[in-house]
C-alpha cells in the first residue's frame, strides 16, 4: 500500500513537471484602420510610434492608434520602403536617388558609395546598412566599414529583376526580389544562400518583412501576405482585408500589413488555431 | 466704371496669357503596359524627368494611361516617348500627341515597333507549365520570321524574345505563341489549341479584363 501511495506521487510530480506541447497559432486579422488620404508605401516604428512613406504624395506620417496623422515630414521625392533606428528615420526617395535620414539634429542625406536609381528600399541594423537599388538590380550593403555591391539584372540565382525591399537580420540579407516574384537571401558578403516563395505563383513580391521565426512577403497584384518560416515552408497566407499590399511589420506582437490602394492598416494578432470539425 | 474697365483689361489678358502658355505646349497621352504598382508608375515618372521642362505628369496604374505635356519648341517625336517608355522598363502600346499648333499624330504599337530599327528585346507573359512547355513555346516563336533568340522561363513564366522590328513585331509573336495554345499577356489561345495540350501541360488560364 505505501509502496502504491509513493508510485501514485511519483507519477503525479512527472506529469505535472511534463511540458505542454505549444498551442498552434496563427495570424488573425483583428483591426482595420481607414487612413484618411495616404497611400502607404512603407512602414516602420519610432519609440513606439508609426511611421508611414506615403508616396502619391510626397511625405512620411506619423499616426496615432486611431490612424489619425499626428506629424508629417514634407518635400520627399516618392519616399518608398523606410526603416529607423532609434529615433532616426532612413528614407528612400526613389525620384531623387538619395538616402535621407529624418530625426531630432535635421534632414541629412546618407552618403552611399555609388550612385543609385531609384532606390526602393533600405534597411538598418546596429551600424549596418542595404539598400534596394530598383533600376540597377542590386543590393548595396554597408557593414560598417565599408560598401559592397552585389547582385545583377536576371533570373539565376543571385541576380535580380527590379529588388524593392532588403532587410538585414543578425546574420544574413534578405531581399524581395520583386519581379522574378521571389525572396532571395544572402550572407554579409553577398552571396547566395537561400530562395523561397518562387512556386508560390507570387504576382510582385514589393516587400518583406522578417521577425524571429518568420518571414512575410506582399505579394501586391493578388492581394495576398505569404508567411513563411525561416527555411522557406509556406506557413500561411494572408488575405483578409488585404488590397495591393506594400509593406508590413512586426510590433509588440502584433503584425501590421498596409494595403497602397485603399489607404487601409490592418493588424493581426496570433491565436490559437481553430480545428473544425 | 474705370474700375471695372481696368477688371475686365485685366480679366482678358489673363485669358490671353494663359492661351498663349496652353498653345506652347504638346499634350502626349500613351498607353502603357505593364505598369502594376506604385514602383512601375513612379519608376516611368523618373525616366521622364530626364526630359527637362515635362509638366502636368498624371499616371494611371489601373488602366496604363500616361499623359503629360512638354515645351512646342522642344519638338518631341513619338518615337523619344516610346523609347524613353522602353527605357523605364515598360512597353508603349498606343501613343498620341496634340501639339500645341492643333495637330494630331498617333501611333499604335505595331507601327511604333516598324520605326525602330535593328534587334529589340521584349518580355512578356506566356502561361505555362513544364519543360515540355518551354519547348512549343520556343518553337512556336522562333517559327516567326525575324525572331532570333527566344527565351522562357517556367518560374517566372516570362518569355524574353530578340527580334528584328522591322520584320515582325511582339503581337505577332505572341498570336503564334497563342496558335500553339499558349495564353500570353495580350492574346488568349483558342479552347481548342489549349485542349490539345497534354495533361502535364494544361496550365492555368490567364484571365483578361
Amino acid at each position: 500500500m505505501r509502496k502504491s501511495i509513493c508510485i501514485l506521487i511519483v507519477l503525479v510530480f512527472a506529469s505535472a513537471c511534463k511540458e505542454k506541447a505549444p498551442v498552434p497559432k496563427e495570424w488573425v486579422l483583428s483591426k482595420t484602420i481607414q487612413l484618411d488620404g495616404v497611400n502607404p508605401i512603407g512602414l516602420t516604428q519610432v519609440n513606439g510610434a508609426i511611421w508611414l512613406s506615403d508616396g502619391d504624395h510626397n511625405r512620411l506620417v506619423k499616426i496615432d492608434t486611431e490612424g489619425k496623422i499626428t506629424e508629417t515630414v514634407d518635400s520627399l521625392d516618392r519616399p518608398m520602403h523606410i526603416d529607423a533606428i532609434k529615433e532616426t528615420i532612413f528614407i528612400p526617395q526613389y525620384g531623387k536617388d538619395v538616402i535621407e535620414t529624418v530625426d531630432k539634429k535635421g534632414r541629412f542625406i546618407m552618403q552611399v558609395s555609388d550612385s543609385l536609381d531609384a532606390p526602393a528600399g533600405v534597411s538598418v541594423f546596429e551600424n549596418e546598412r542595404a539598400i534596394a537599388d530598383f533600376y540597377n538590380n542590386r543590393i548595396l550593403y554597408f557593414d560598417g566599414a565599408s560598401w559592397i555591391s552585389f547582385g545583377k539584372e536576371g533570373k539565376a540565382e543571385g541576380e535580380f529583376y527590379y529588388p524593392t525591399d532588403v532587410q538585414i537580420t543578425q546574420d544574413k540579407i534578405w531581399v524581395a526580389d520583386a519581379y522574378n516574384n521571389r525572396v532571395q537571401v544572402f550572407d554579409k558578403k553577398g552571396g547566395f544562400l537561400q530562395m523561397m516563395g518562387q512556386n508560390q505563383k507570387m504576382n510582385a513580391a514589393t516587400g518583406i518583412f522578417v521577425s524571429v521565426d518568420e518571414v512575410f512577403v506582399t505579394d501586391f497584384e493578388n492581394n495576398r501576405v505569404l508567411v513563411f518560416n525561416k527555411t522557406g515552408e509556406l506557413l500561411q497566407v494572408l488575405k483578409d482585408q488585404i488590397e495591393k499590399p506594400t509593406d508590413m511589420m512586426v510590433k509588440d506582437d502584433m503584425l501590421y500589413v498596409i494595403n497602397y490602394r485603399n489607404g487601409k492598416l490592418n493588424i493581426f494578432d496570433k491565436q490559437p488555431v481553430v480545428v473544425k470539425d | 466704371m474705370k474700375k471695372s474697365i481696368i477688371i475686365s483689361a485685366l480679366l482678358t489678358l489673363m485669358v490671353v496669357f494663359s492661351a498663349v502658355a496652353q498653345e506652347g505646349k504638346d499634350k502626349f497621352m500613351v498607353q502603357v503596359d505593364g505598369l502594376g504598382c506604385p514602383f512601375c508608375a513612379y519608376g516611368l515618372e523618373k525616366k521622364f524627368k530626364e526630359f527637362k521642362g515635362i509638366k502636368n505628369v498624371k499616371i494611371d496604374i489601373e488602366t496604363g494611361d500616361f499623359s503629360f505635356s512638354y515645351p512646342a519648341e522642344k519638338a518631341l517625336t513619338l518615337a523619344d516617348v516610346e523609347k524613353q517608355v522602353e527605357k523605364a522598363g515598360y512597353t508603349p502600346i498606343t501613343a498620341k500627341v496634340e501639339r500645341a499648333n492643333g495637330e494630331i499624330e498617333e501611333s499604335s504599337a505595331s507601327e511604333m515597333t516598324k520605326k525602330s530599327e535593328g534587334t529589340v528585346s521584349k518580355n512578356v507573359m506566356v502561361a505555362g507549365n513544364c519543360a515540355m512547355c518551354e519547348a512549343r513555346i520556343t518553337k512556336a516563336a522562333e517559327s516567326v520570321q525575324g525572331v532570333s533568340a527566344v527565351s522562357w522561363d517556367k518560374d517566372t513564366k516570362i518569355m524574353k524574345v530578340s527580334f528584328d522590328a522591322g520584320l515582325t513585331s511582339l503581337e505577332k509573336i505572341e498570336k503564334q505563341v497563342a496558335v500553339a495554345g499558349h495564353d500570353t499577356k495580350n492574346h488568349q489561345a483558342h479552347t481548342d489549341d489549349y485542349g490539345n495540350l497534354p495533361a502535364c501541360c494544361k496550365y492555368e488560364r490567364l484571365s483578361y479584363k
